[in-house]
């Protein structure tokens, strides 16, 4: 009984790290061509722009409606102690560290991730990524290359304004409903951020711009027969860059805690 | 100029190229017919690289490139151009940017001189001021010969052609055969033909190949072919659907019982 449900276990981990291992080589394949093969700005842009403007209105709004409820949560319970004085400090922090990266990451890859591979995916299927080949195109160079790039720029910045508005938002609760000074919230905010605090935030986007480009790509490119293998290929890449995102979050949480004391 | 021996190519257990060879002579045109299913596509794939064979070889202009490396094998695809059965064009481009495609990336070449290329490749083929229209917005056969103009716009040595004519109303498919021998005729372009349609093979060809469960059992002259008594090639080329052919396969559609 127990030992098929072990051996099933050992199989989905198994399976998991080829798995990554798989976005690996993807990867060190993109990375090569970044610095190997001169870059076509203008297909960049065009990515840069549908990740960045794209998904700035949305992620600002969550970030700004995250803001609100911590404040209104932290206001329920720090009023107990009398303690309103540190509700700034735990949105600064918490937005900058924690939320706005992971938020932000999961809104692209739901926004972005599932478009890369919907995109990608119904191309191999019209073998318009075969042309591409039989053209003496790289698919990578041409598809992957300026989306992964884009990501990887874009994400941080998105997070980084993530984290002003959510804070913004804590401002709005905490100073018409708790009635905290204005100038007194903004200096809470400042004292309490220090550089370490964003740097871990953008340090994690950037792994997490990885992961939506890469699973992205690989799931894109890996899309067998019509219609239905690019919708369950686009489900299937959204599912595991959630995972990835949430596992890697974890990871260097712990990695930053545990080894950096940071 | 392309010389296959022994080609291999089996998918899931199911061999569809099995031991074939073909060679084609520098500026000749090689037409290939045989059953709906048989491995031709495959093999103009695999001819281009984008199929990578099971075993055997496939040398072009000398060189061997079964087991070519990518970059290497990226040179000599520049001098080939497949024109796809099913078009595969770029969809989310404009049409010129489509028969522009392999101009951009490659060549550095000014506007005006893109513009009349562009141009130039689609008269070719019988189309006008579809420059920026999208391929979702033209028809089956537009598709096809727009697809066979970013193929001629990249100007290649050796064009391979997946059923040119199999969407195209009698006369554009006359005009299209004018324009295939014309590319042999005048730029020496050698060049495989896939084709369903014997009339058409009977006018391009230097010279005919039938496909067989992943062989080739004949290649000869047209002429040749037309008079064949292989029992095989005569049931394809009439057009039969009792024969060796469908006896072999046990095949009986179209037979009401
Ligand atoms: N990518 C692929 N994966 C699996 N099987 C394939 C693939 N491509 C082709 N086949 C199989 O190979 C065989 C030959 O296919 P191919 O497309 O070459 O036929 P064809 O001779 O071009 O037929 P048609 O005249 O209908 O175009 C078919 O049975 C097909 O199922
Ligand atoms: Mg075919």
């Amino acid at each position: 009984m127990t030992l098929p449900l072990l051996a099933r276990a050992g199989d989905r981990l198994t399976a998991f790290i080829v798995y990554v291992g798989e976005l690996a080589v993807l990867w060190g394949r993109i990375m090569f061509l970044l610095f190997t093969t001169p870059l076509h700005w203008y297909r960049f842009l065009i990515q840069a722009r549908r990740v960045g403007l794209g998904s700035f209105f949305i992620s600002s709004l969550v970030a700004f409606f995250i803001g609100i409820i911590i404040a209104l949560q932290m206001a329920y319970l720090m009023m107990q102690m009398s303690a309103e004085i540190y509700i700034p400090k735990v949105i600064a922090v918490s937005m900058a560290r924690e939320l706005a990266p992971v938020l932000t990451a999961l809104i692209v890859a739901g926004r972005i991730g599932a478009g890369i591979t919907a995109e990608i995916g119904s191309m191999v299927a019209t073998e318009q990524v075969d042309a591409l080949k039989a053209f003496a195109v790289d698919p990578l160079k041409y598809l992957a290359v300026p989306r992964f790039l884009s990501l990887v720029v874009m994400l941080p910045l998105l997070a980084f304004f993530a984290t002003v508005i959510g804070i913004v938002g804590g401002f709005v609760i905490c100073y018409f409903k708790l009635s905290l000074d204005g100038y007194l919230y903004w200096q809470m905010v400042c004292d309490a951020l220090v550089p370490k605090d964003i740097l871990t935030g953008l340090i994690k986007t950037l792994f997490f711009a990885m992961i939506i480009a890469l699973v992205g790509c690989l799931e894109g490119l890996k899309v067998r027969g019509g219609a239905d293998g690019v919708g369950r290929a686009t489900t299937v890449a959204v599912v595991r860059s959630f995972v990835l995102i949430i596992a890697s979050d974890c990871f260097f949480t712990f990695i930053f805690y545990f080894v950096f004391n940071i | 100029m392309i010389e296959i021996q022994n080609l291999f190519k089996t998918f899931d257990s199911v061999p569809v190229l099995n031991g074939l060879c073909l060679s084609v002579r520098e500026g000749e045109t090689k037409v290939v017919i045989g059953r709906s299913g048989v491995g031709k596509s495959v093999l103009l794939k695999s001819i281009v690289g984008i199929l990578r064979p099971d075993s055997g070889s496939i040398r072009i202009a000398g060189q061997e490139v079964v087991g070519m490396p990518e970059r290497q094998y990226d040179t000599l695809r520049k001098q080939i151009g497949l024109v796809f059965q099913n078009g595969a064009l770029f969809d989310s481009m404009s049409v010129g940017d489509n028969v522009a495609f392999v101009t951009d990336e490659f060549m550095n070449i000014s506007r005006q001189e893109r513009g009349g290329r562009v141009a130039r490749a689609l008269s070719l083929v019988g189309l006008e001021g579809v420059e920026d229209m999208m391929p979702s917005q033209l028809s089956g056969g537009m598709r096809k010969r727009v697809s066979l103009a970013r193929v001629l716009c990249m100007e290649p040595r050796i064009i391979l052609y997946d059923e040119p004519t199999s969407e195209v109303d009698p006369v554009t498919a006359d005009a299209l055969i004018r324009l295939i021998n014309g590319m042999r005729d005048r730029l020496g372009v050698t060049s495989i033909v896939v084709t369903h349609d014997m009339s058409a093979a009977y006018r391009l060809a230097d010279s005919i190949a039938m496909f067989y469960h992943g062989q080739v059992i004949a290649d000869a002259a047209p002429e040749e072919i037309r008079n064949s008594h292989h029992p095989v090639v005569r049931q394809f080329i009439e057009g039969n659907s009792s024969g060796p052919i469908t006896d072999d396969e046990s095949l009986k559609f179209g037979h009401l019982k």
